[in-house]
């Protein structure tokens, strides 16, 4: 009889969440295969996005401007595709609203071993007369440039940038020895490791901390629309974040399964090497300080209010209310030190 | 008898199943770009592109149209008598805003005066860059043709390469050399395009802000850049790509290769 029961429960609660999902506001959700994108298939897997009320699709994207076009043209609801890339789109006059992330940090400098030595150390004048491999626009290349400029270190004089278009390309240089090291993203690092024996010289991070990568974006007609579905969206992010603090095996298995990466490599670069952060805080400030960089560095002279396109009272919104079912979770608190001092 | 007859069904077998194979392949490559060109050094590219072999080079044929002024090319182009054209950037502009749906994929020359007082001017800039010549295509190319659009606007770029070697230069035909008196620049480049546009005061109210942004296929030059520099380290086209602003990828196309 007890059997029956519980089956019969089972069969309920599974037609339930179908029918639930069925009725639920749907938000179609581009992302690029990378380790750091993990907290929606956290949130699918562990049921958040239902339980916070909103029928979520995923679709992987191969490039970040064909994502960005399909946000564009309707095709996705959110997006999530670098920084660089919405703010190109932005400034060209796409009505984008960034409003949440996805990605804090993330980028190595790698070099080949018997490099190291002369690389070593916690200052950026190591690099000076270097020639140094990187991806136009990337993160790796705003960031180090806007780190290289804190440190006072004139980078347009005193370093040789090599451009190229992708990184595997870069990868291959350093490999060669055509360049002395190589900006990289993850999980190129670890695979340069593994694949060529590249040494990663230093992580970005250790001399720019929280700095932004990866942005969740979406149409502002959209947001304005139904911040409501938004809302609820950006909450069940922010309960996928506390899983992947406390529950670091379980998330792996989750990533490699999703994304199709070796195991062993995500959970280096996750809770091993902890290269990079999923954070979905929209860390307005990180933001700017990247817009900041990408004129610096002359990518783009004309200057634009990229502000009014930073929306945070979404996140600030989502996370209040996750706080205030779970007052005194030290993750969610510590997500409200984080977002005080970031937005 | 009997073997005669066979071999003769046989053999018309053999002709007909090779001639369709022929015909599917000469179809495929055979069908010519027909692209039209303002007869002005501004648009030499497209010229150094065919006398060079450029077109050839990225498996297309392409057929020369010579236009003596941009508005006989760009009603061409709007009517499908031609499928890709090169004219003044002020009246590709001027007919993007009046609706006409074409977009810009790439750049070309553009006169120089040498007019240092003229120069410091903002309209004297706009009308002179207004001057100069781009490559446009109609609204009506599908997505399926977009791989015919990179291999079209890699030949230019081979062409601007061959245009800044001297030896190259000197062994083309007279009519097809560059003119000292042009720059030349493959870039369709958003933000010059978009100083022309606002100089000429061409957005409108009715306009969405990323108006122009929808009539520059940038997307066009940055993968044609990319693909030409798969090649050997080209000071050329590294040039071209520290000046072009390309969306960055930031993650493998396929992670299931990983």
């Amino acid at each position: 009889m007890k059997r029956r029961i519980i089956a019969l429960t089972m069969v309920l609660s599974l037609l339930a969440s179908g029918v639930m999902a069925a009725t639920l506001p749907k938000l179609r959700v581009g992302y690029v295969p990378e380790p750091a994108h993990g907290l929606y298939f956290l949130a699918k897997e562990k049921g958040y996005f239902t339980e916070e009320g909103v029928d979520v699709e995923l679709f992987q994207f191969g490039s970040s401007a064909e994502g960005l076009a399909a946000v564009k043209a309707d095709k996705l609801d959110v997006g999530t595709f670098g920084t660089t890339a919405p703010i190109l789109f932005i400034t060209k006059g796409s009505e984008f609203t960034f409003i949440g992330g996805m990605m804090i940090g993330g980028q190595a400098i790698i070099a080949k071993p018997e490099r190291l030595a002369e690389l070593a150390g916690k200052d950026l004048k190591v690099y000076k007369g270097k020639k140094i491999g990187l991806v136009k626009l990337s993160t790796g290349d705003v960031i180090f440039k806007g780190a290289l400029k804190k440190a006072g270190i004139d980078y347009k004089k005193d370093v040789n940038f090599i451009e190229f278009g992708t990184v595997n390309a870069v990868v291959e240089a350093v490999n060669k020895g055509a360049v002395d090291a190589g900006l990289v993203y993850p999980p190129h690092f670890s695979l340069a490791e593994k694949n060529h024996g590249l040494k990663v010289a230093h992580y970005i991070e250790e001399f720019y901390p929280d700095y932004t990568c990866c942005r969740i974006i979406a149409q502002t007609a959209k947001v304005n629309a139904d911040p409501e579905t938004y809302k609820k969206f950006l909450a069940a992010l922010i309960r996928a974040y506390k899983f992947y603090k406390n529950n670091p095996e379980e998330t792996v298995q989750i990533y490699a399964k999703a994304l199709k990466i070796d195991a062993d490599i995500i959970r280096s670069e996750t809770y091993i090497k902890k290269v990079a952060d999923s954070n979905p805080d929209p860390l307005k400030k990180g933001i700017l300080d990247f817009w900041k960089h990408i004129k610096d560095a002359g990518y783009i002279t004309q200057d634009y209010p990229l502000e009014k396109h930073i929306n945070t009272t979404l996140y600030k919104e989502a996370l209040d209310a996750v706080v205030k079912k779970n007052p005194k979770d030290k993750v969610y608190q510590d997500m409200l030190v984080f977002y005080k001092k970031n937005n | 008898m009997k073997l005669f007859n066979k071999f003769l069904a046989l053999s018309t077998c053999a002709a007909l199943l090779l001639s369709l194979i022929s015909g599917t392949g000469m179809a495929a490559s055979a069908k010519p770009v027909r692209l039209g060109y303002l007869d002005n050094p501004g648009s030499v590219l497209c010229q150094i592109a065919a006398a060079a072999g450029h077109f050839s080079e990225e498996g297309l044929q392409v057929e020369l149209v010579a236009f003596a002024d941009s508005a006989s090319g760009l009603a061409a182009l709007e009517s499908g008598a031609i499928d890709v054209g090169a004219f003044a950037v002020g009246d590709s502009l001027r007919a993007i805003a009046a609706g006409k749906g074409f977009r810009l994929i790439a750049g070309g020359g553009t006169p120089l005066h040498g007019n240092p007082v003229a120069e410091q001017s903002n309209s004297f800039q706009v009308e002179e860059e207004s001057r100069g010549v781009v490559v446009v295509i109609p609204q009506n190319w599908s997505v399926a043709e977009k791989g015919t659009i990179i291999q079209l606007t890699a030949a230019l770029i081979r062409a601007y390469r061959t245009s800044r070697n001297f030896t190259a230069v000197a062994s083309l035909p007279i009519g097809s050399r560059p003119d000292s008196t042009f720059r030349f620049d493959p870039n369709p480049d958003y933000w010059r395009v978009e100083k022309i546009w606002s100089g000429l005061g061409l957005q409108n109210l009715t306009m969405k802000r990323d108006f122009l942004a929808n009539h520059i296929y940038e997307e066009i030059y940055c993968d044609a850049l990319d693909r030409l520099l798969l090649g050997d380290i080209d000071p050329v086209l590294q040039h071209l790509f520290s000046k072009a602003i390309c969306t960055p990828n930031c993650c493998p196309a396929n992670a299931a290769k990983l």
